[in-house]
């Protein structure tokens, strides 16, 4: 099995590899929701059966040939930190980090796979590619669902379909999700009329972390609402309609402002670049704003392009818990905004030499 | 609510139509296991009364919605405060309360999509065991012993049957 060291040294499947399809949509992902007949479901379970639950489950987990190799760790085995790290990562939910005992993650080599017993649900199987790819993520997690359904004795109900812990995600049990990039919306001034839009056809819109995170760096998550009278390739098909129609207002938008304003953005991208490559101290929002500028530079080969990836790494390891397993400490908030700060100047250098060396060292 | 037989809280809700009559009781879980009704699983139980209403032809019992989970003990004051549920069964014991909100949640009211596969096997040989058996009786009461006999073997081929390889899998 892979350590944390290892999982986190690799950088995941999809955050490598950018393509003109990533240049809006960066990631996909499916989660599957399912529950065994007869368990209390984790919220409601003493600890002795989540643990039992999660004893019955576990090998069978790691027994997956698409989990050979990958990571596996009960949750109370690892620390805070760690289990922020993974929740940075999208590997883990803010739910599951919050678990401890009967709580396990089981993540495939490539980062694509995870699988959470006991969180909300007794288990979970997510899948994540890049760009707009909600049916191959589906594939990916269903493979794992049908290998899985043989074995377990899974919670359905003729009439209401996989029962899950919240009657929310109850029939499919089924959450697909686009993250977004879409400054270009935000730069003129559109989001707002599209997401009120996206939220009529009955999506949900959220932030970088998911529900009840803010939107920042112009991230945003796209994903269905409703799980229960709609098939699998319904849900998959309306969601990439409206996902597809979204990234290409935001093309739209990024060549309407490079025709009517390029001043407007270059400012704006310019902006961005100097105070990336100069900042002593930078906080994680600030950080994040500028960084989707400089992604969006990219994009528009304003800056070069290998920029994207560097942006897309860095929008993941200058998150608090990154920048600490980084540290290899604890750091209070003020050291993480200069380790941060540094971080970012040594990862842009190659593409954005500065200029100047306003320390008067070699940094 | 109290059990109509003892202190106990009452999580067995009957209707009874006896004599034309109707009548209504609720029982605590102790108190139903003992009136001889104790399986918590909505479907199942309805089996197990049609059974009894051999013996007691006059009696229908219709599964009401209970405050209480008989299976893990979950409340529905509890679902109103957490918006979950206890286990996979409360949604029988909580049917009446899901059912009036699923409406603001989804778009159906009905699951439409993937079925496990093992579920589909067992259902598919479940249909097969009934159609032989209804037509194995109707064989027997047109005394046409030959087909009798042809569908009595089919049937003993059938019945023992682990569920196996899925028939239909709903692919993308």
């Amino acid at each position: 099995m892979m350590r944390f060291k290892t999982l986190l040294k690799h950088p995941a499947d999809w955050m490598t590899g950018h393509t003109a399809e990533t240049s809006v949509v960066v990631t996909s992902r499916v989660r599957l929701a399912r529950n065994i007949r007869n368990a209390p479901f984790p919220g409601w379970a003493r600890k002795n059966q989540r643990r039992e639950l999660l004893e019955s489950l576990h090998g069978r987990l790691e027994a997956l040939p698409e989990m050979k190799s990958g990571f596996s760790h009960e949750l109370s085995s690892l620390d805070s930190l760690q289990k922020q790290v993974l929740v940075e990562r999208h590997l883990i939910s803010r739910e599951q980090a919050a678990r401890n005992e009967g709580s396990a993650t089981v993540v495939n080599r490539k980062q694509t796979l995870s699988l959470m017993v006991n969180e909300e649900d007794h288990l979970r199987i997510q899948a994540i590619r890049p760009s707009l790819q909600l049916r191959e993520a589906y594939h990916l997690a269903h493979k794992v669902d049908r290998a899985l359904e043989k074995d377990l004795p899974y919670a359905f109900h003729p009439k209401w379909g996989y029962l899950t812990a919240c009657p929310t995600n109850l029939g499919t049990g089924m959450r697909a999700s686009s993250m977004l990039h879409l400054p270009g919306l935000v730069l003129s001034d559109q989001i707002g009329q599209v997401l009120k839009g996206i939220a009529k056809l009955g999506l949900a819109v959220r932030g970088l972390y998911g529900e009840g995170t803010e939107s920042l760096g112009n991230l945003y998550q796209i994903s269905n609402q409703s799980t229960l009278g709609e098939s699998e390739e319904d849900i998959l098909a309306r969601l990439s309609k409206v996902i597809g129609d979204v990234a290409r207002y935001e093309s739209q938008a990024r060549e309407k402002l490079m025709t009517d304003d390029p001043l407007m953005v270059q400012d704006h991208i310019g902006r961005a670049a100097g105070i990336l490559t100069y900042a002593r101290i930078i906080a994680s929002k600030e950080a994040l704003t500028h960084l989707s500028m400089l992604r969006l530079g990219a994009d528009l080969g304003v800056m070069p392009e290998e920029l994207v990836e560097t942006c897309d790494r860095l929008f993941m390891e200058t998150q608090p818990a990154h920048l600490q397993w980084d540290a290899g400490s604890k750091l209070e908030p003020d050291a993480r905004d200069i380790m941060r700060a540094q971080m970012i100047r040594d990862q842009l250098r190659s593409a954005l030499p500065p200029a100047i060396d306003i320390s008067g060292s070699k940094h | 609510m109290k059990c109509d037989l003892c202190e106990e809280k009452a999580t067995v809700f009957y209707t009874q139509i006896a004599d034309g009559k109707l009548k209504k009781f609720v029982l605590c879980e102790t108190c139903a296991q003992e009136k001889g009704i104790t399986n918590p699983d909505g479907l199942l139980m309805a089996e197990q009364v049609l059974d009894h209403t051999l013996s007691v032809p006059e009696t229908e019992v219709v599964l009401g919605s209970s405050t209480e989970c008989s299976v893990c003990g979950f409340g529905i004051g509890n679902y109103q405060k957490v918006g979950r549920l206890g286990c996979p069964e409360c949604y029988d014991a909580l049917a009446r309360e899901i059912s009036e909100r699923i409406p603001t949640l989804h778009k159906g009211g009905a699951h439409v999509g993937y079925i496990p596969a093992g579920l589909v096997a067992t259902q598919a040989r479940d249909a097969k065991l009934n159609d032989l058996k209804s037509r194995l009786s109707k064989a027997i009461d047109a005394e046409n012993y030959e087909e009798a006999g042809r569908l009595r073997d089919e049937l003993e081929k059938v019945t023992p049957v682990v569920a196996e390889e899925p028939v239909t899998e709903s692919e993308l």
